[in-house]
């Protein structure tokens, strides 16, 4: 924390009232900075003035800062059909909302949670409220996340609802207004925590002056409350994620690491014995409950969306046989449909005995006659939206109408709709968003926002978030903001008046017992780091090639060295990896050289392996330190740039000598931070046995029958053995004690032998599958390879003896993924599982 | 009338398929007018059976799981079914269907009965404007629900050509609907949609025909493999009634339910998911006769 000096208090006055000087807020909608009567209000003058007290430059500093931590902390988000994500945008000003505002909110969004809950619980139990007419059994049908298969299923732990969210906006009169309800995988809340982190970091005396209400003790009692729902003790509790490619993908990686839970995708789970488990590399282990940001439709391929490949065959089974707690319930989403909204008012009566707190726009579902001729009779001051989300049916992309802005032709055809099919349509007050402050070009200017606020359930009730996820829009006239192109998102203080004691996850009520070895490593990330690791190493493997014939092209063209053989075996070594294109004549060994290094079209150039280390890294991005993550980032950068423009030789060999800076920068962070119960060993063997499959490759071509003292030279070059042979011998390089230090000796850290006893150390180390101690198969195969290797004689040596050790290590790699990542008949996590009919 | 219905699928793998898990929908219901007095399923690699449910529309539904490596799968039904259903209401009787739709609109019950769960689009039977307009021809204002329904059953019938090469379960029913042609699940799929449309309800029925025609009466089509018709909505006073837009007719005692659902989705036969990689072969056979008892 950096010491904070004021500086003098005119100028800083003078900021604020130059920052604030052309602020202009609509009209006839509220703003957050002003009072209806134009006055500057308190809280914010309170925050400017101790903002302006930084001076430029230091507030700057403070922003400059905060976008970095953005970066470093991997913040990021995808808009829908995107490739590429996008950094997180978050705003410089909070949303500010001092706590007596706060609580009716709180109190609110809590007694809105547990009515949706009753309501859930009703709808998918005896269903009362519809048998009594209070609620139209057509307004939950129509709903696509009515899940049929969940009617007259007991939810595990109790309920159906445990962690809900309300998207809230202030009405033209200033009260806050529900203007939708998020059941089904509310998100969001991760990025929430992640603005905090941000921005309380870039702003630490303000936010301590200003007593933000702290977000930990929300995630900490959501936590302890699934985890007493599950019927074991100390549980499993898993975050299903529909994987790398979904929109908020970051932000469930982030909350699983923060909340502990295990980040899973559907893959990783199977069903057995009527219970979920997940594949890990200890076996399968009991899921016992699950927080899903998979949608129920996708949950399970046999009772929903036969197509889904996101969930996992038999999870409504497990479900109704009680064993797994779903937060939320599959169906849940159903409380997200427009239409309910309509019912919500008289349910809040019949079913809380209270009126709603906080009242949502008001609402009228079209499937009631008297609902429908209210609609028509005043549907130019009505929005009209599909009752149960998604297109507006008959408008074609259109979500919404606006009864004002309608055609006389498009009136006619929405009447005629709606009396034909009004079960499909709701008619909507109009809601324009209320603004507050943003920070543009240096100053202040009102922008509309919507503020998401979450509920969790606890063991007697609700804890509500105390802050949110605000989308501030960036154009001033809106209706709805969703995190597309140019939308920016706030961090949101919720400010007291007495001092807030300083919380985070961790556990002080009680004493933790100390745990050292992780949670066992599910198979499909195990599966994932082997291949990170056996990417990387190929990667440095073709560099390291380039490398040595870019030397030796260059000193060709300088002195007259006997470089012929070897250029041409190198080079013929790139195409036999696919690294270069094959049957390519008119390629000189300078253009083979440079096409392996940063080529994108041959799958095995280094560049094309680099992109499939990125991609294994990106599904266990989780289990990565940002720097691995962006180092890896960096070299595919590197060599992709390199290759998108012409280059001369030097530099061409500068970007490949820094490549391999790079990857050996990557090697050492994870050997260093990589906790070694985490999925280290997996990375590990992947590079072992990769570098042991790649050595004798090497050892075949430069040391066979025919080696001669310039490919001796040339190998001992690839294996960085140069100093340690000259070191050792005095005559030049002569075949057996050449290959004794690439296959045998046990000190040399790049030899056959040295990855085998790695390799031996690592299964030895894993954990076991039988209890009668009787060794696994992959550790049969690595003691062996591993013993052989050590009472081989280098003079006895040659190609075929050779050979047959790499085909040993390529069926060690197999049988090491049927042991630890697919588990046999259970199911293979790398193949695609696909329908019978 | 009592059948014996033998119902055999073959799957065929080019690879060897490690493990497989599915649920079979084949067994016929027992109610509306039918009654199962005997079935039996048995699968080749036998297969250790997990569960056996009923689903939400009251269909049964047996779960197993074969952990045998295998490249022929065989899924054998043999079933006996008493049929006996009482004839329709004179359709002339039957509501306007206006009031039908507002029946509909303001069922208060959840159960699977309810005419609520027909009224929507749904996965294989998407709402599309010619479909609705197609169907409206035949329900001029006040005519009687079953009037209505089974002019649109005759006219698909009339409008449609059999034609199994026209589609394939992937096709779009607006497309099968645009080209006139398609397989019973087409023509069901389309009269649905066309009903719904008007927001009525109407539901998805898969079953099995009597392989040989009652004497003196011409082979039905869609015999010789699994059959879909669908059944339309009344009214609170007559309920659902069943009409096949492929044969034209009303579903008397030569037709026999598998399953309800509110399409194709909801009553799939097999459906299910194997571990192993490969295209497959599907052969299936149906033989529906009457028992000799």
């Amino acid at each position: 924390m950096s010491a904070e000096r004021p500086i003098e208090t005119d100028k800083a006055s003078q900021r604020v009232a130059a920052w604030i000087a052309q602020y202009a807020p609509m009209r006839d909608a509220p703003d957050e900075l002003f009072d209806h009567d134009g006055r500057l209000r308190t809280h914010w003058r309170e925050f400017l003035d101790a903002l302006a007290a930084f001076g430029d430059d230091g507030l700057e500093q403070r922003f400059a800062a905060a976008a970095r931590r953005i970066d470093d902390m991997g913040v990021s988000y995808r808009v829908h059909g995107e490739a590429k994500e996008r950094s997180w945008p978050l705003g410089r000003l909070p949303l500010l909302i001092p706590e007596s505002e706060w609580r009716d909110i709180a109190a609110g969004v809590a007694q809105r949670a547990e009515l949706l809950n009753r309501i859930l619980h009703d709808v998918y139990g005896d269903a009362r409220l519809v048998a009594d007419g209070v609620l139209p059994a057509a307004a939950i049908t129509g709903s696509p996340d009515f899940i049929r298969p969940m009617c007259g299923v007991a939810p595990p732990g109790g309920r159906w609802l445990r962690f809900y969210a309300a998207d809230l906006g202030r009405g033209p009169d200033g009260a806050w207004r529900v203007l939708g309800d998020r059941a089904q995988a509310p998100s969001g809340a991760g990025y929430a925590l992640e603005n905090r982190m941000v921005l309380s970091r870039a702003l630490p005396s303000l936010y301590r002056d200003m007593n933000v209400e702290r977000l930990a003790p929300f995630f900490r009692e959501f936590r302890a409350s699934i985890s007493r729902a599950a019927q074991r003790v100390d549980p499993r509790i898993c975050l299903l994620t529909p994987g790398p490619w979904s929109e908020t993908y970051s932000e469930q990686v982030h909350l699983a690491r923060y909340l502990g839970f295990t980040l899973i995708e559907g893959e990783d789970l199977v069903m057995s014995d009527g219970k979920l488990h997940v594949r890990t590399i200890a076996g399968l282990k009991r899921a016992d409950a699950i927080w899903r940001r998979v949608d129920a439709d996708w949950c399970d391929p046999l009772e929903q969306n036969a197509a889904s490949r996101l969930g996992v065959a038999g999870m409504f089974e497990a479900i109704r046989r009680g064993d797994v707690v779903v937060a939320n319930m599959p169906g849940a989403g159903l409380i997200e449909s427009r239409a309910l909204m309509s019912f919500l008012p008289e349910l809040s009566e019949r079913v809380l005995g209270e009126s709603l707190k906080l009242s949502n726009v008001a609402t009228w579902w079209c499937g009631r006659e008297s609902e429908r001729k209210q609609v028509i009779e005043a549907l130019s001051e009505r929005a009209i939206n599909s009752a149960f989300g998604g297109r507006l049916p008959g408008f074609g992309e259109r979500r919404e109408a606006l009864g004002s802005e309608l055609t006389a032709d498009e009136r006619a055809q929405l009447i005629d709709a709606i009396n034909q099919r009004g079960v499909d349509y709701v008619a909507q007050e109009p809601i324009k968003l209320s603004t507050t402050p943003t920070w543009v070009d240096g100053r202040l200017t009102p922008r509309p926002f919507a503020l998401r606020v979450f509920a969790a359930a606890t063991a007697d009730g609700w804890t509500v978030m105390p802050g949110g996820f605000c989308r501030v829009s960036n154009r001033l006239d809106a209706r709805a903001v969703s995190m597309d192109a140019g939308a920016q998102s706030s961090d949101v203080w919720v400010l007291t008046s007495r001092p807030i004691e300083w919380s985070t996850l961790l556990p002080s009520d009680e004493n933790p017992p100390i745990v050292r070895a992780l949670g066992n490593l599910p198979s499909r990330a195990a599966d994932n780091l082997f291949w990170m690791g056996r990417y990387l190493e190929r990667a440095e493997a073709t560099l390291r090639i380039v490398r040595s014939l870019g030397a030796r092209l260059g000193e060709l063209q300088h002195i007259d060295l006997q470089g012929g053989q070897s250029i041409e075996r190198l080079a013929r070594l790139l195409i036999a990896w696919g690294a270069a294109p094959e049957g390519a004549p008119d390629m000189n060994p300078t253009e083979i050289a440079w096409s392996a290094a940063a080529g994108a079209d041959d799958y095995g150039s280094a560049l094309s392996v680099v992109r499939n280390a990125r991609r294994a890294a990106s599904i266990v991005r989780e289990r990565l330190s940002q720097d691995v993550w962006q180092l890896i980032g960096r070299i595919e950068t590197r060599l992709t740039r390199a290759g998108a423009r012409a280059i001369t030789e030097p530099e061409a060999l500068e970007i490949v000598e820094r490549s391999l800076h790079t990857l050996a920068a990557l090697s050492g962070l994870i050997d260093e931070n990589f906790n070694r119960v985490a999925g280290w060993s997996f990375i590990d063997l992947g590079r072992r046995i990769e570098r042991a499959i790649g050595t004798c490759r090497f050892a075949r071509q430069f040391a066979g029958d025919d080696a001669t003292v310039e490919t001796l030279d040339a190998l001992l070059d690839l294996l960085d053995s140069q100093i340690t042979y000259r070191s050792r011998y005095i005559a030049g390089a002569a075949l057996a004690p050449v290959l004794d230090m690439a296959m045998l000796d046990p000190f040399n850290p790049r030899s056959v032998l040295f990855q085998a006893m790695r390799i031996d150390e690592h299964l030895a180390a894993l954990p076991a599958l039988r209890d009668d101690g009787v060794m696994e198969r992959p550790r049969r195969l690595s003691v062996k390879l591993r013993a052989e290797l050590e009472s081989e004689d280098a003079r006895r040596l040659d190609t075929s003896i050779i050979l047959a050790f790499e085909q040993r290590l390529m069926s060690l790699a197999d049988k090491i993924a049927e042991r630890y990542f697919t588990h046999g008949a259970d199911g293979a996590a790398n193949s695609q599982p696909s329908r019978i009919a | 009338m009592i059948y014996d219905i033998a119902h055999r699928t073959i799957f065929k793998y080019d690879a060897p398929v490690a493990s497989a898990r599915c649920a079979m929908r084949l067994i016929p219901r027992s109610d509306r007018g039918q009654t199962v007095l005997s079935s039996h399923i048995e699968l080749s690699p036998s297969a250790e059976f997990i569960n056996e449910r009923i689903d939400f529309h009251g269909n049964r539904v047996c779960e197993a799981r074969i952990l045998k490596p295998h490249t022929k799968l065989q899924i054998a039904l043999a079933a006996r079914v008493e049929v006996e259903r009482a004839p329709p209401p004179a359709p002339a009787l039957t509501p306007a269907w206006e009031i039908v739709r507002n029946d509909a609109y303001a069922s208060d019950s959840l159960a699977a009965s309810s005419p609520a769960h027909f009224i929507y689009a749904s996965r294989f039977a998407p709402l599309f404007d010619s479909a609705t307009h197609y169907a409206r021809e035949s329900f001029s204002p006040g005519r009687p629900i079953l009037e209505g329904a089974l002019e649109l059953t005759q006219r698909i019938h009339a409008d449609f050509a059999y034609d199994p090469e026209a589609t394939h379960i992937a096709t779009p029913i607006a497309q099968a609907f645009e080209r006139r042609r398609g397989v019973c699940q087409d023509f069901a799929h389309i009269m649905i949609a066309a009903l719904r449309g008007l927001g009525l309800a109407a539901s998805y029925v898969s079953g099995y025909l009597r392989t040989y025609a009652a004497p003196g009466q011409a082979r039905l089509e869609g015999a010789d493999s699994t059959h879909a018709w669908v059944s339309v909505w009344c009214g609170p006073e007559f309920g659902f009634f069943d009409l096949d837009p492929t044969n034209a007719v009303v579903v008397g005692n030569d037709h026999i339910a598998i399953a309800i659902g509110r399409d194709y989705a909801d009553v799939s036969p097999i459906d299910g998911v194997i571990i192993g990689a490969g295209d497959q072969d599907l052969d299936v056979s149906v033989d529906v006769k009457e028992a000799a008892i």
